[in-house]
C-alpha cells in the first residue's frame, strides 16, 4: 500500500536472498507469516486470542491498526510451526493498511461471522483482494467465527463450504468461545505447510 | 471523578489511577510507579499553581476580565435554553446523560462556583467553560486556531484526498510564512531552539519569526505585549513537557485545542437534533444522516471502547454514542474511524461532554487532517516519513529490521493511528497527548515514536526473527512506565525534527501514496507489491532518463529509499497500460538487456553484502548474546535475592521458633528437676521420719533398760537403806565404832540424798518422755 511503494520493494528484494519471509528455518522448524482479515467484530482477536493464551473475553478492545501475536505449536511428525500472527483491524478504511500486513504472509486467515451475511460478503472481498494482490502461493483459510450461535447463524455451512471450494481454501468453522475448532483450525494450516526440502 | 477512580484503584488493584485496566503482567511494575507518580504529580502541581498565579495576576491588570465575565453569563444564560432544549429532544436519555461530567465538575471547586444555579437545580451540563484562571493559556492558545479555522474557510473543504493547505503554500510565497506561524506560534521557542541545528528549517523559520509579530498583533496582543506572551510560552511548554496536573488536565486541554473558540454555540445540539430526527423519519440512508454503516461500526465498537472501565457505564456510553454521532455528521469527510472511540472515550473521562466533542473535533479536523478519513492518506505518509527518519537516526536497528524482514511501519502504523493509546501505559500515554496537544501539530507523535526507539532500540537489535522482534518492541512499549524518561527524550534528544522538516518530507513522500490509492480505486492491474522485472522494466520504458539515473543508484551501494519519481511511473503504469500501443520490441530487448546487466550486477553485489552481513551478524549476535545474558543474569540475580531475602525470613522464623522450642523444653526441664526435687524430699522426709522411728523405738527401749536399772537401783537402794538402817541400829552401842562409824554414817547420809534425787529426776524424765 502506501508504504508499499518505496519500501517493501527493498523488504522483499532482500527477502530473497538472506531471510525468506514466508517460511523459514530448518524443515523441522517452520516459521509462518499469518494474517487474519475480516470485517468488523466477527472475532479476529478473540480467535488469535484463543488460540496463543486459552483466553476469551467477551468484551475485547476495537484493534487499531494492527496488532500482533506469535504462538508455537508441535506436530506429531515432531516437527514445530511457529505462527507469527497479524490481527488485522476490521473497518472498512483500514484495508487501506491491510497490504502492509498480508504483503509476504504465507498465510491468511479469512473470518466471517456465521451470524452476518454483511461479513460473508465482506470475507468474499477478501478473498478477492488476497488472489489479486497476496503471494501466489498463499495459502488461504475461511473461517466461519462464532458457531456456538446456531440459532441466530445466517450463514449455511454449505454456502461457506461451497465458496471455499470454489476458491481453493480450506474451510472450517470455529467458536472463540467455546474454543470450537480454533486448534484445529491451526494444525490444518501448518498441515498444508509447504515444507522446505530437506537438503 | 479523580476521587471515584482512586477509590476504585484502591478497591480493584488491577486498574489504574486513572479507572483503566492493567495488564496483569504489569501490575508490579505499576505499583512501582504509582509512587512515582504521585510524586511528580504533587510537584507539578505546585509549580502549575505557581505559574497560573503568576499569570493570572499579570492579565487582571488587562481589562479581560470584564470580557471574560460577559461572555461567561452568555454561555451560561444559553446553556440553560439548550438543556432545556435537549430535554425536549431526546427525553429521559439526556437526564441521566452525563453523570460522569457532573462528577468532573464537582471535582473541580471552580466550576462549582461558576455555576451555582445549575448545581442547585441538579441539572447535568453537557458544556462547561474551563476555570477562568486558564483563560490565559487559551487566548494564548486561541490565536492559532483562529488562524487554522480562517484558512480552513478559504480553502474549499471539497478535496480530502489533496490535504490543500501545504499544496498552496509552497506555491504561494506569502503564504508559507503564514502556514509556519501557527507552529511558530505555539511552539516559537521550540524551533527556534532547534534552529541551530536544523539548516534546513532555519530558513522557514526566520520567515516565520519575522511574520509573526506583525500579525499576531492583529490577533491576540491587543492586550497583553508580545513578550510577556513569548514568555509565557516558554515556561508553559517546560510545564507541560513535565507533564499536567491530573485536576486541570481536561481543561488545559480544552485551553489548547481552542476549544473556546472552536465552539460554535448550540451547534452540537442542532447536530444531535438533525441525527435523532433523522433515524427517528427514516430507518434507511438519508444523506442528511449519518451513514447506516457508519452507525453500526460505531454501535459494534462502543462496548470495545475501554470495556469494563467504570465511567463507561451506560450513561458514559451514550455520551460516546452521541459524541461519535455528531462527529460524524460533523465531518463526513471523516466520519468515523476505529481509534477515534478511544479518543472520544477518553476526553469523556476529562471533560464534560460538548466540550469532548469540540476537542475531539479540534484534535481530527486540525491535529490530524486526513488522518482518519476513508483513505488514510495522511496516515499513510506520516508511515513513510516516519521510516525516512528512522534511517536517518537508526539505520543500524533499521538494517537489522531490514534484515529481519520487519517493516518499520507494522508497529509504528497502529502506534501514530491510536496516538498510542493502549501501546502504552496510561501515564505515558497522557503525558505524550499533553505535549501533542500543547504543540498543536504531529511533531510529538514522530519525536515520542522515535524516542521508543531510542530506549528500545538496543534490545530490538538482539532479536532474531521478524516475531521476536515485533513482540519484543510490544511488550516493552506496553511497560514504559516512565513517563518523564519517555516525553523528555523524546522532546530534548530529536529537536531537529520539527513541522517544517515533517512538512517538507510529506510533501515529497505524499505523491507515492497518492498514486497507490489512485491505483487502488482504479482496480485496473494486478499490482504486486514485489514487483516483478517485467513491471519494473515497463516503468523504466517510460522513463528515459531513469535508468542511467538508477544505474547511478546501484552503484552508490546503499539503497535509498525510492524516487518518488519511480514511484509516479509505477503507479501510473495501471492506467497507461491499457490503453497504450505495445512498445517497440527493440527498444524493449535493449531495456532488457541493460537491465539484465543492472540486476545481475545487483544481484552479485547483494550476494557480496549478504556475506558481509551473515558475519556481521554472527558477531552482533554473540554480542547480542552476551548482552541478553547479562540482562538475563540481572534478573536472575534479582530472583535469587528475593529469594535470598524469603530465605532469610524463613531462617528467622525458623530461629524463633526453635528459641521458642528450647524455652519450653528448659521450662520442661525445671518443672522436672523441681519434680524430682519434690520427689527426693519426700523420700528424704520419709526418712527422716523412718530415722526419727527408730531413734524413738532405741530411746524407747534404751528408756525402758534405765527405768528396769532405776527399778533395780531403787531396789538395791531400798536394800542398802534397809540394810544400813539396820546398821544404825546395832552400831549404836559401842562408841568406839561409833566415831569412825559416825564418819562413814555420814558420808552414807550424803550419798542418800543425791540417790534420791536422781530417783526423782529420772521419774520426772520418764513422764516427760512419752510426750516427746
Amino acid at each position: 500500500m502506501g508504504c508499499s511503494s518505496s519500501v517493501p520493494d527493498r523488504a522483499s528484494g532482500r527477502s530473497g536472498g538472506l531471510n525468506p519471509e514466508n517460511s523459514a528455518a530448518d524443515s523441522k522448524n517452520l516459521r509462518v507469516k499469518l494474517v487474519l482479515l475480516g470485517d468488523s467484530g466477527v472475532g479476529k482477536s478473540c480467535i488469535v486470542l484463543r488460540f496463543v493464551r486459552g483466553q476469551f473475553d467477551p468484551t475485547s478492545k476495537v484493534t487499531v491498526g494492527a496488532s500482533f501475536l506469535s504462538q508455537t505449536i508441535a506436530l506429531q511428525d515432531s516437527t514445530t510451526v511457529k505462527f507469527e500472527i497479524w490481527d488485522t483491524a476490521g473497518q472498512e478504511r483500514y484495508a487501506a493498511l491491510a497490504p502492509l500486513y498480508y504483503r509476504g504472509a504465507a498465510v491468511a486467515v479469512i473470518v466471517y461471522d456465521i451470524t452476518s451475511s454483511d461479513s460473508f460478503a465482506k470475507a468474499q472481498y477478501w478473498v478477492k483482494e488476497l488472489q489479486k494482490h497476496g503471494s501466489p502461493d498463499i495459502i488461504l483459510a475461511l473461517v466461519g467465527n462464532k458457531a456456538d450461535l446456531q440459532e441466530k447463524r445466517k450463514v449455511t455451512v454449505q454456502d461457506g463450504t461451497e465458496y471455499a471450494e470454489k476458491n481453493g481454501m480450506f474451510f472450517i468453522e470455529t467458536s472463540a468461545k467455546t474454543a470450537d475448532n480454533i486448534n484445529e483450525l491451526f494444525e490444518e494450516i501448518a498441515k498444508r505447510l509447504p515444507r522446505p526440502t530437506s537438503s | 471523578m479523580a476521587e471515584r477512580s482512586i477509590m476504585l484503584h484502591i478497591l480493584e488493584p488491577r486498574r489504574d489511577a486513572y479507572g483503566f485496566a492493567l495488564r496483569p503482567q504489569h501490575t508490579h511494575r505499576y505499583r512501582e510507579y504509582a509512587n512515582i507518580y504521585k510524586e511528580e504529580e504533587e510537584e507539578r502541581c505546585y509549580k502549575w499553581k505557581n505559574f497560573l498565579d503568576q499569570v493570572a495576576t499579570s492579565f487582571q491588570v488587562c481589562p479581560l476580565e470584564e470580557a471574560n465575565t460577559n461572555i461567561l453569563q452568555a454561555e451560561t444564560s444559553e446553556h440553560k435554553e439548550e438543556i432545556r432544549s435537549r430535554r425536549s429532544s431526546t427525553g429521559d436519555d439526556s437526564t441521566g446523560s452525563n453523570s460522569e461530567s457532573v462528577d468532573t465538575t464537582d471535582s473541580s471547586p471552580t466550576k462549582l462556583l461558576e455555576y451555582p444555579i445549575e448545581i442547585q437545580k441538579r441539572v447535568v451540563e453537557t458544556w462547561c467553560q474551563i476555570r477562568p484562571s486558564l483563560n490565559a493559556i487559551e487566548i494564548m492558545m486561541s490565536s492559532r486556531v483562529k488562524k487554522k479555522i480562517m484558512k480552513d474557510e478559504k480553502t474549499i473543504n471539497g478535496g480530502d484526498h489533496l490535504p490543500p493547505l501545504e499544496e498552496a503554500e509552497t506555491l504561494d510565497g506569502t503564504s508559507v510564512a503564514n502556514s509556519e506561524e501557527d507552529e511558530a506560534c505555539i511552539s516559537g521557542s521550540l524551533t527556534r531552539s532547534t534552529s541551530a541545528t536544523g539548516a534546513e528549517s532555519r530558513m522557514g523559520e526566520c520567515m516565520s519569526n519575522s511574520v509573526k509579530p506583525s500579525k499576531r498583533d492583529g490577533v491576540v496582543a491587543e492586550r497583553v505585549s508580545h513578550d510577556q506572551l513569548f514568555t509565557w510560552q516558554e515556561e508553559l511548554e517546560c510545564l507541560v513537557r513535565g507533564g499536567l496536573p491530573k485536576d486541570l488536565r481536561g481543561e488545559v486541554w480544552q485551553a489548547f485545542v481552542g476549544v473556546k473558540t472552536r465552539r460554535i454555540e448550540k451547534y452540537y445540539q442542532d447536530l444531535l437534533d438533525q441525527e435523532t430526527n433523522c433515524s427517528a423519519d427514516n430507518e434507511n440512508n438519508i444523506p442528511s444522516g449519518v451513514p447506516i454503516k457508519l452507525k453500526k461500526q460505531i454501535e459494534k465498537d462502543i462496548p470495545r471502547t475501554f470495556p469494563g472501565h467504570p465511567a463507561l457505564d451506560e450513561n458514559g456510553r451514550d455520551s460516546l454514542r452521541r459524541l461519535l454521532l455528531a462527529y460524524a455528521l460533523h465531518n463526513p469527510s471523516v466520519g468515523y474511524c476505529q481509534a477515534m472511540n478511544f479518543f472520544a472515550g477518553l476526553l469523556l473521562l476529562l471533560m464534560p461532554e460538548e466540550n469532548a466533542f469540540w476537542t475531539l473535533v479540534g484534535i481530527i479536523d486540525d491535529y490530524f487532517d486526513g488522518y482518519y478519513t476513508e483513505e488514510m492518506i495522511e496516515s499513510q505518509v506520516d508511515q513513510l516519513v516516519f521510516e525516512e527518519l528512522m534511517r536517518e537516526r537508526f539505520p543500524k536497528l533499521v538494517k537489522h529490521l531490514d534484515y529481519l524482514g520487519v517493516q518499520v511501519a507494522w508497529f509504528s502504523g497502529p502506534w501514530f493511528l491510536s496516538i498510542f493509546v493502549n501501546m502504552l501505559p496510561w501515564e505515558s500515554v497522557l503525558r505524550v497527548w499533553d505535549v501533542l496537544l500543547f504543540e498543536g501539530n504531529r511533531v510529538m507523535l514522530f519525536r515520542t515514536a522515535l524516542a521508543l526507539m531510542e530506549l528500545y532500540g538496543p534490545a530490538l537489535v538482539t532479536t532474531k526473527d521478524a516475531g521476536d522482534a515485533i513482540t519484543l518492541l510490544q511488550s516493552l512499549a506496553g511497560s514504559t512506565f516512565d513517563s518523564s524518561q519517555l516525553v523528555l527524550t523524546a522532546c530534548m534528544g530529536f529537536l531537529t525534527v520539527t513541522e517544517v522538516r515533517l512538512v517538507e518530507l510529506r510533501e515529497k513522500l505524499r505523491p507515492s501514496v497518492l498514486a497507490v490509492i489512485e491505483e487502488r480505486t482504479k482496480k485496473g492491474r494486478v499490482w504486486k507489491d514485489s514487483k516483478g522485472l517485467a513491471s519494473k522494466l515497463y516503468s523504466f520504458k517510460h522513463d528515459p532518463g531513469s535508468p542511467a539515473e538508477k544505474k547511478k543508484k546501484a552503484a552508490g551501494a546503499d539503497a535509498g529509499p525510492c524516487t518518488p519519481n519511480l514511484d509516479d511511473f509505477l503507479s501510473g503504469l495501471a492506467g497507461d497500460s491499457e490503453t497504450e500501443s505495445l512498445p517497440d520490441l527493440q527498444e524493449q530487448v535493449v531495456w532488457l538487456k541493460v537491465e539484465l546487466c543492472r540486476l545481475l550486477e545487483e544481484k552479485r553485489s547483494a550476494v557480496l553484502r549478504a556475506e558481509e552481513l551473515e558475519t556481521a551478524l554472527m558477531e552482533m549476535v554473540t554480542q547480542d548474546n552476551r548482552r541478553l545474558l547479562s540482562a538475563r543474569v540481572e534478573q536472575l540475580e534479582i530472583e535469587v535475592a528475593e529469594l535470598k531475602k524469603t530465605l532469610a525470613e524463613k531462617k528467622e522464623q525458623e530461629v524463633a521458633m526453635l528459641q521458642l522450642l528450647m524455652r519450653v523444653e528448659q521450662e520442661q526441664r525445671v518443672t522436672e528437676e523441681a519434680r524430682i526435687n519434690a520427689e527426693q524430699d519426700v523420700a528424704a522426709q520419709k526418712y527422716a521420719v523412718h530415722m526419727l522411728q527408730d531413734k524413738y523405738e532405741k530411746a524407747m527401749a534404751s528408756l525402758a533398760e534405765m527405768e528396769k536399772r532405776v527399778v533395780m537401783a531403787e531396789s538395791m537402794l531400798e536394800a542398802t537403806l534397809q540394810y544400813e538402817s539396820g546398821q544404825v541400829k546395832a552400831t549404836s552401842s559401842p562408841r568406839s565404832r561409833n566415831q569412825g562409824s559416825a564418819q562413814e554414817n555420814q558420808r552414807k547420809i550424803s550419798l542418800l540424798p543425791f540417790a534420791l534425787g536422781w530417783r526423782d529426776r529420772n521419774k520426772g524424765k520418764s513422764t516427760e518422755e512419752p510426750s516427746e
